[in-house]
């Protein structure tokens, strides 16, 4: 037990403890009630008072830039009014007397006392935004006397080459609901919530197609906070240093495109509307990638109204639609080549092989026509390209089988996606044995391979797969690595393409097609001559079947031109690499519903290409430049 | 079994379950109690800011981890804490000094240690480690009144070693609270009355020269915010001193009852930085005002209160000693803290217990209420046996 004295001693301190420790807790109660009830009037004015508050800053955008640092996306500044709940009494008051300075009309108004009464009481609801000089003057001069209105400069996203790079860029807008689903999928909850907030932000906008929804990430950049003093009404009195809290804008990325070659390119289309994609051979940028008609991705940054949507929606020239990237077209005889190097590498045929062709091809009980009514006659491989042959590919087909030829393609590049980093793209069909059995549920018709001989039938390609094997062919199978971003964040399957092709084999091919732009009988020979004093380009045309002939109007003389509706008429292809000796440039040009390759996609392509090599659109970029001077090596080259 | 040591004795008489039923559930449900007011506040301070929105769900989580940590404390016998007293004052002190050449820094001071996925801050163990060596050394070492004061060195000793490496990390708060709460463990020991008013006279003097000497800059500048402050002067807005005023301003627009709750404007429109940590109770004053924050308050003192009653009923001086320091600890997270909110003391950096947002104090308090039903559990044990 313990000794009596000091239990004693011990309780009378532990008492004396006790009691101190409560008068302690007691100072404190009445510390507590001299704030909380003696000056309590003091503090509850100066909380309605309070002045210093730290507003959400969102960044800055990340620019998009051509090769040779051309803005394709910036800002431009925009006057903007909008009104915070927590500080007027009356938001529809506040309102009416704004409508006395500018235009707002009575269903706005009642809009945005909607809007605003659902927020929190001090998040800004947006009044009017891209407001004229004068109004934004006017709203300005009045603020002070409007409680709740605050009026103030803003950057908006822009897109100072309109149309040209809708397709690539994409566009900016409000995050949805789906959108912020999608924004925060791979994300902790801290962080979605932070996202969450931030995108609510009035100026904050995410990338919804193109580079700017691939790209998101590397150009948001990353909120800050302003600080800002504030008076009794909440009307902003100065803004306070916060450089420490600054948002960080988000990085700049740099495209391979030249934005010059995209306009020629687009501007030769004139009111056709198609596709192009021009490539640098060595490197596999992406010079030029058109997709025409296009929308005004500007419409879209501050949301585009329904009517003017459904304007495009249903236009039927579909300029909501990427066709280089997510059109997929029969390639038609572009497709001659691949067929003619799955023969080769089958070894079913000798290249000076004679085939005769009478106009017209027998199979089983039917019968294929060559688009050459009267034959071409006797036909080895390379003047069955030059002259674009279907007899003679419907023989080679019919010896290679669908199974070689499906592997070909994929060589080829056809049958994949690429990733280059654009939200989309397709990957078009090569259609074999599997495929169709999963598809239609039926096995592989011998008869359908003569269709996929000449490019028709369930074959189907875009316009960058067509670029992408024209530029393997004029690099006699090197590998190729086809890109569109220079610099910034990489697509997933950024590796060099590399499938063996016999550089022997492409030769023939190349032979071929310069003998279709500048031999006698070549199907293209007006369009070889690139108009620079020299240099030739070499190609091959194709044309795309938009419907299926019937036997009638074979019998009565093939339609064409504007007998039939221009819906039915057929897409002209064209597929080219430039200089012929040297080729450093390859185009793929699609003109749909223009009939014929060599009348309307031949002269476009031949046009670009000659551009592209005028402006030399391949020379070194501009941020290969500054990366090799900083970090003293060249990415550049092969 | 029956022979086996006194310890082992002690803990065979009881079974397990028999243990738990006796805990004193009052106390604990009071604490719970306490811990619920936490997350509703929480809530409250958090819910304007989506990134902030999960916190309240793990305080939570954290909070019933530290319940049953209490309650595993509470259930290890009484002559085992005896036991490992030294050895884990010991160990505190080693990592100190560890935190001293290895810690990691962190706020401007070296405070963490890192071992492997988890940071422990070995200051906040020390509270707990040292009380249990200063009732271990007074529960030998005082047998009569009459020990002279020498008997108080060595406990003087053991509290200087921690709170000099502390000081040096540098956490002032954790120092003070270490002298504060030791200092009350030595003041129940029996020091001459004489001796207590020589120090206290002598530490009063030597405020000046630990301003001038001791304190880093940063302190300093905490300091002068302070008296600037308490004498009414307007400080720069944009430090510490902002900190105090918001948080002044959010107390008292509070009023007798409060803005409502999730009403407070200070505090949903993010003026007070720190609002779900240190500065949790201008929460509860803006939006509840001053009847139910002093309700809180008053809580606290019947929780502590019923701590001590505890202390007082142990048989043993190890018991009463571990007990009452366990109480003081807690007493002076609140009191610092409080005071600290309410603008009386300099901002040190003191959460206060069960309410703001974070799992070192909760651990702490954890132990400290977890040594109380120790404590209370094995009241009837003298401790002979060593």
């Amino acid at each position: 037990m313990i000794n009596r004295q000091v239990d004693a001693l011990f309780s009378r301190r532990a008492l004396i403890a006790a009691a101190g420790g409560s008068a302690l807790f007691g100072g404190l109660i009445a510390r507590l009630f001299q704030l909380q009830i003696l000056n309590g009037e003091k503090y509850q004015t100066a909380a309605k008072e309070n002045g210093i508050r730290s507003i959400l800053a969102p960044p800055l955008r990340g620019q998009i830039l051509d090769r040779f640092g051309r803005p394709l996306a910036s800002h431009r500044q925009a006057g903007r009014a909008s009104i915070v709940r927590e500080q007027t009494n009356d938001v529809a008051a506040t309102l009416r007397e704004v409508a006395k300075h500018i235009e707002l009309s009575e269903e706005l108004q009642e809009l945005i006392v909607r809007t605003a009464s659902r927020r929190a009481a001090f998040e800004p609801t947006i009044v009017a935004r891209e407001l004229s000089y004068e109004d934004f003057a006017k709203l300005s001069l009045r603020a002070p006397d409007i409680p709740g209105l605050v009026v103030e400069m803003a950057q908006t996203r822009s897109y100072p080459r309109g149309r040209d790079f809708a397709h690539v860029l994409g566009y900016v807008a409000r995050a949805s609901q789906d959108d912020m689903t999608r924004l925060t999928a791979d994300v902790s909850s801290d962080e979605g919530n932070a996202l969450r907030r931030l995108f609510k932000h009035p100026d904050m906008r995410t990338g919804r197609s193109g580079v700017e929804r691939f790209a998101e990430e590397w150009l948001r950049g990353e909120p800050g906070w302003r600080r800002v003093e504030s008076n009794a009404a909440g009307r902003i009195i100065r803004e306070l240093p916060s450089d420490d809290t600054a948002p960080k804008p988000g990085r700049d990325l740099h495209l391979t495109v030249d934005a010059e070659l995209q306009k020629v390119a687009i501007d030769r289309f004139g009111t056709e509307s198609g596709a192009a994609v021009v490539m640098d051979i060595e490197t596999g940028d992406i010079l030029a990638f058109v997709s025409t008609p296009a929308f005004d991705p500007n419409d879209f940054v501050n949301g585009i109204s329904q009517a003017d949507y459904d304007l495009l929606r249903f236009n039927d020239r579909s300029p909501l639609y990427h066709k280089a990237y997510d059109g997929t077209y029969p390639p038609g005889s572009t497709y001659k080549m691949v067929v003619a190097t799955a023969a080769l590498e089958a070894g079913v045929i000798d290249p000076r092989e004679r085939v005769y062709c009478p106009g017209h091809y027998r199979f089983g009980n039917n019968t294929w026509h060559c688009w050459k009514k009267e034959g071409h006659g006797s036909v080895d491989m390379h003047s069955a390209i030059k002259g674009s042959c279907d007899v003679y590919f419907y023989e080679v087909a019919k010896r290679v089988g669908i199974e070689k030829l499906a592997e070909t393609s994929r060589k080829f590049g056809f049958g994949q996606r690429w990733d280059l980093g654009l939200h989309g793209g397709r990957s078009g069909v090569v259609p074999d044995n599997a495929w169709k059995l999963q598809a239609r549920g039926e096995p592989w018709f011998e008869g359908e391979t003569l269709n996929v001989g000449i490019g028709q039938g369930q074959v189907s390609s875009s316009p960058l797969q067509l670029a992408i094997m024209t530029a393997r062919i004029a690099a006699e199978g090197r590998l190729i690595s086809p890109q569109i971003i220079g610099e910034g964040p990489r697509p997933e399957s950024d590796i060099p393409f590399d499938e063996p092709l016999d550089p022997d084999f492409m030769r023939r091919m190349k032979a071929g097609m310069f003998g279709v732009t500048s031999e006698w009988g070549g199907t293209a020979l007006r369009s070889g001559d690139l108009g620079l004093g020299g240099p030739r380009l070499a190609g091959k045309t194709g044309t795309a079947q938009v419907r299926r002939i019937s036997r009638e109007e074979r019998a009565t003389g093939i339609l064409k031109g504007d007998d039939i509706d221009r819906k039915l008429r057929d897409h002209a292809l064209f597929v080219a690499y430039a200089p012929h000796d040297d080729p450093k440039y390859a185009i793929s040009v699609i003109v749909e519903h223009g009939e014929g390759g060599s009348k309307t996609a031949a002269p476009i392509a031949r046009d670009i290409m000659a551009a592209a090599m005028q402006m030399d659109a391949r020379r070194t970029p501009n941020y290969m430049r500054t990366a090799s001077r900083l970090s003293g090596s060249s990415s550049g080259g092969l | 079994m029956a022979t086996a040591g006194a310890s082992g004795l002690n803990f065979s008489r009881r079974t397990l379950f028999s243990s738990f039923t006796s805990l004193p559930w009052g106390l604990i449900l009071l604490i719970c109690g306490m811990a619920v007011i936490g997350v509703a506040t929480l809530y409250s301070a958090t819910f304007t800011n989506p990134a902030e929105a999960d916190l309240p769900m793990r305080q939570a989580t954290r909070l019933t981890a530290a319940l049953l940590v209490l309650i595993f404390v509470g259930l290890v016998p009484l002559s085992v804490w005896l036991k490992l007293a030294w050895p884990a004052y010991l160990v505190t002190v080693i990592l100190l000094i560890a935190v001293e050449f290895f810690g990691v820094t962190g706020g401007g001071a070296q405070r963490w240690l890192q071992i492997g996925p988890i940071a422990v801050q070995p200051s906040e163990f020390m509270k707990v480690t040292l009380t249990l060596a200063l009732a271990a050394y007074y529960h030998k070492h005082w047998n009569d009144s009459s020990g002279g004061f020498l008997i108080h060195f060595p406990a003087l000793i053991l509290i200087l070693v921690p709170a000099a490496l502390i000081f040096r990390q540098p956490d002032f708060g954790t120092t003070l609270a270490l002298f504060a709460s030791g200092g009350v463990l030595i003041f129940l020991g029996g020091l001459y009355k004489r001796v207590i008013f020589s120090v206290a006279a002598i530490a009063v003097a030597s405020v000046p020269l630990v301003y001038m000497f001791v304190l880093q800059d940063y302190q300093r500048e905490r300091v002068d915010t302070y008296l600037a402050q308490l004498t009414g002067q307007s400080v720069n807005v944009m430090d510490d001193g902002y900190q105090i005023e918001q948080a002044k301003i959010a107390i008292g627009s509070g009023g007798w009852t409060g803005k409502g709750y999730m009403e407070g404007t200070q505090s949903q429109l993010d003026y007070i930085p720190e609002q779900h940590t240190d500065f949790i109770l201008t929460v509860v004053a803006e939006e509840f005002g001053f009847l139910a924050t002093s309700g809180v308050l008053l809580l606290w003192m019947l929780i502590l209160g019923m701590g001590m009653v505890i202390a007082m009923r142990a048989a043993s001086l190890f018991g009463r000693f571990a007990a009452v320091g366990a109480v003081a600890t807690v007493a002076f997270y609140i009191l610092f803290n409080v005071a600290m909110v309410l603008g009386l003391l300099p901002v040190v950096g003191v959460p206060l217990p069960l309410l703001s947002y974070g799992g070192t104090v909760m651990l702490t308090t954890a132990g400290c209420f977890g040594l109380v039903c120790a404590v209370h559990l094995g009241r009837d044990e003298a401790l002979h046996g060593k």
